[in-house]
């Protein structure tokens, strides 16, 4: 499946969910000293939100449709 | 386990800042999770590329300044069962102990003793600090830390010459000066003679020094 054929909404709500996700992982591992903390954010906190960034800006590149014109 | 209050955590301001931006980076993805149609206008995408791109990554460069220094104080590196011993012998209320003598006398900053003492000052140091960290994370949680615990590779002159190389009292000590080649090559290690380290071993034999008492 091509990631054009998905549609704008779907991959900006998956990029949210990831990113939101991912933050939400990045709070508990700032809130929690805890040796695990820093493998939290490493591995699930910035995997996530990188995951999730990455698809936005996969949106922006290969299902961003053609400018509006400008007349008036 | 050492515990922490959240005060502790929040001493810097740098993680307030941190968390304050995680909670409006996180209300604007919601935004777009909810209407994902606003983005259909100029506004909405520059509000996207903001809430999905510009904040979220800002929050992963800070959550990396923030975990970084705060692996590198002392409390987070006795955090760990295994280490939790080495963490004692800082107290141990003897001077002739080089880590106790210069934690107990902040020749090295107290909140980051492990790390003065241990970091590798190398060019990438700071990186291979951490990935060893998380091997030894494994060797806590999912695997046995060995025992005696010893540093990989062994523990080299440049972290006592990091500060000590060109002080005074260092140079011009006769039996320093006379092998000083063989220091600075790491031919000779400073604790085959200042041995007297980590005793872990021997904790229930030595007196502590309480701070404040």
């Amino acid at each position: 499946m091509k990631i054009s054929g998905i549609g704008m909404n779907r991959l900006l709500r998956a990029s949210s969910l990831l990113v939101i996700a991912g933050l939400l992982a990045e709070l508990v591992s700032i809130l929690w000293f805890h040796p695990l903390s820093f493998v939290l954010f490493v591995f699930v906190a910035a995997g996530l939100t990188a995951i999730g960034i990455l698809i936005f800006l996969a949106s922006l590149v290969f299902v961003a449709g053609p400018p509006t014109d400008n007349q008036g | 386990m050492t515990k922490f209050s959240v005060s502790e955590l929040f001493a810097t301001g740098q993680t307030e800042i941190l968390v304050v931006l995680i909670m409006v980076s996180v209300m604007m993805a919601v935004i777009f999770l909810a209407r994902p149609a606003i983005t259909t206008g100029v506004s909405g995408k520059i509000l996207a590329f903001m809430g999905l791109f510009a904040l979220p990554a800002l929050c992963i460069a800070g959550g990396i300044a923030v975990h970084t220094q705060r692996s590198e104080q002392t409390q987070f590196c006795i955090s760990c069962h295994s280490m939790e011993p080495f963490g004692r012998t800082l107290y141990i209320d003897n001077p002739m102990y080089i880590p106790a003598a210069h934690f107990q006398n902040h020749r090295v900053p107290a909140d980051m003793a492990c790390y003065t003492c241990h970091a590798d000052y190398g060019l990438f140091g700071p990186l291979r600090d951490k990935i060893r960290g998380v091997g030894r994370i494994y060797f806590q949680y999912v695997s046995t830390p060995p025992n005696p615990i010893q540093i990989p590779g062994g523990f080299k002159n440049g972290q006592c010459l990091h500060c000590h190389a060109g002080a005074r009292s260092f140079i011009e000590n006769p039996v320093h000066s006379a092998i000083m080649d063989t220091l600075t090559s790491d031919q000779v290690s400073c604790v085959s003679c200042h041995d007297m380290i980590h005793p872990v071993a021997q904790l229930s034999q030595l007196k502590f020094w309480s701070p404040g008492q």
